[in-house]
């Protein structure tokens, strides 16, 4: 059995969730009362690094409830001065204490020369990057058993001297690393949208087998632009891509991010439920 | 290998105003003092607009952190908590600051610049204090932490949860404290 075949086999085992989202403390018990609504949810593992024990039992208590999968930003597999073998150890042990079915982080960089982000950088489409951050993936891995995925990342900036596109960059990167794919759909619209170009032929150039996950939000506009501030409901741009996505990706879960402007829960919850209909619709799920 | 340098300069442009603006004066110049070499000619061409779109992005997220860890601040300025975070966020969060740690440092910015048209009505400022003492309880370890404030600071969270905008003068001493009994132990928190 080849590689790829193995890996795409590796993946396809990972469970199905369904719909669910980004949690954000604020709706914390309305979201308890409304679990049945929410098929799986989402944490910013970043933030319960170094957590004080309260934090530690509002994590306890969301994992009597729903299955977790962690996100973190800021490993920052992209970085060429390599990872901060802390951080990985902490993110490691948090990995370990909610047993999830994956984890995921960011095609980009965070952290560079004693600077912090808070937010993925893009990285140049080079041979140098693919080889920096499949190196660092490597050593994540070997820390960490547990699945990563990688998602594609929003930016307004395009490094100079590309050597490849974009697709053909993650490409390179997921079969290098050997890793599945967050593939976040509004990414791929805002990025498009601002920069130019056809998201639904973005889409056909990826290696679509490798989809674990989707991520899905609303930015909002300023000054003729898109900014991906997930502040705002899911625009219908975006929802077409999810559908066109999920019709031809094994998509196993889609997230929905919602960062600021919270809407009352049940808003939230209802853009959960067209997206399970959209899974159920090309049976990724019952 | 540059790609470390890159990424450092790149970092740099997109945290320090001032930087990016010196940047864009002499890119060639700025990169190779950077310590760049062959790609200084092509970090040059970086595009200025978009570097400042990335800028822009970056706040948008600092400031989605900072009100989460702030909702009370942020419901009693309304607008003008975005147009403080603008001024604040001109410069870069320290190395590894936490957003809890951004939070705080905001918190404090809002404190010095009080005096300054845009932080009316005079409770907000008691409402800052309180959030950002709770956030130095929970994330700092902190076993015992003090506030008195000079507002009723528990009615007007009621108010602004349930969406109304307070009136009057809402003075009312506070007295706002949060313990725990080792660095292990649950917080503890009594406000009256």
């Amino acid at each position: 059995m080849g590689r790829k075949t193995e890996i795409t086999n590796l993946l396809a085992n990972l469970p199905r969730l369904g719909a669910g989202l980004s949690y954000r403390r604020p709706f914390r018990e309305e979201l308890l009362q409304k679990q049945s609504e929410v098929d799986f949810i989402e944490i910013i593992g970043d933030g319960y690094l170094d957590a004080p024990p309260e934090k530690l039992d509002e994590l306890a208590l969301l994992a009597e409830h729903f299955t977790i999968v962690p996100h973190f930003t800021s490993l920052s597999l992209g970085s060429a001065e390599g990872l901060d073998e802390r951080y990985l150890e902490k993110a490691g042990l948090l990995i370990k204490r909610l047993a999830p079915p994956w984890w995921s982080e960011h095609i980009g960089f965070t952290r560079a020369g004693g600077v912090s982000l808070g937010h993925p950088a893009p990285l140049p489409f080079t041979r140098e990057a693919v080889d920096v951050i499949t190196r660092n993936i490597i050593t994540a891995r070997r820390a960490i058993a547990t699945p990563l995925i990688l998602e594609n990342v929003c930016s307004p900036l395009v490094w100079p001297g590309a050597e490849m596109d974009e697709p053909a960059f993650i490409t390179e990167v997921l079969f290098n690393s050997g890793c599945g794919l967050l593939l976040d759909v509004t990414n791929i619209h805002t990025n498009a949208t601002n920069l130019g170009g056809d998201p639904a032929a973005f889409l056909d150039q990826l290696p679509l087998d490798r989809v674990v996950q989707a991520h899905f939000s609303g930015g909002h506009e300023s000054k003729g632009r898109l900014v991906d501030s997930r502040a705002q409901p899911v625009p219908e741009g975006v929802w077409k891509l999810l559908e066109l996505a999920v019709a031809r990706a094994p998509v196993r879960s889609i997230c929905l991010e919602r960062d600021d402007n919270l809407p009352p829960l049940p808003e939230m919850l209802w853009e959960v439920e067209r997206a399970r209909a959209i899974g159920r619709q090309h049976r990724r799920w019952n | 290998m540059e790609l470390a340098l890159q990424q450092k300069l790149v970092a740099r442009l997109a945290t320090d105003r001032e930087f990016r603006e010196k940047f864009f004066a002499d890119p060639v110049r700025v990169a190779a003092s950077e310590g760049l070499t062959v790609a200084a000619e092509g970090l040059a061409q970086l595009h200025q607009e978009q570097l400042r779109q990335f800028a822009r992005l970056l706040r948008t997220r600092r400031l989605a952190q900072v009100s989460l860890r702030l909702p009370l601040t942020r419901k009693a300025l309304g607008p003008r908590f975005v147009d403080c975070f603008r001024n604040y966020a001109v410069n870069p969060p320290p190395p590894g600051r936490r957003p809890s740690e951004d939070a705080i440092a905001f918190a404090e910015h809002l404190e010095d610049h009080a005096a300054a048209p845009g932080l009316e009505p005079a409770w907000a400022l008691s409402l800052v204090r309180y959030e950002a003492a709770r956030i130095e309880a929970e994330w700092h370890n902190r076993r015992l932490v003090v506030r008195c404030l000079p507002h009723a600071v528990r009615r007007l969270a009621e108010l602004l949860t349930a969406g109304t905008v307070p009136e009057g003068s809402q003075r009312r001493p506070t007295l706002a404290v949060w313990w725990r009994a080792s660095a292990a132990s649950r917080l503890k928190h009594w406000l009256g």
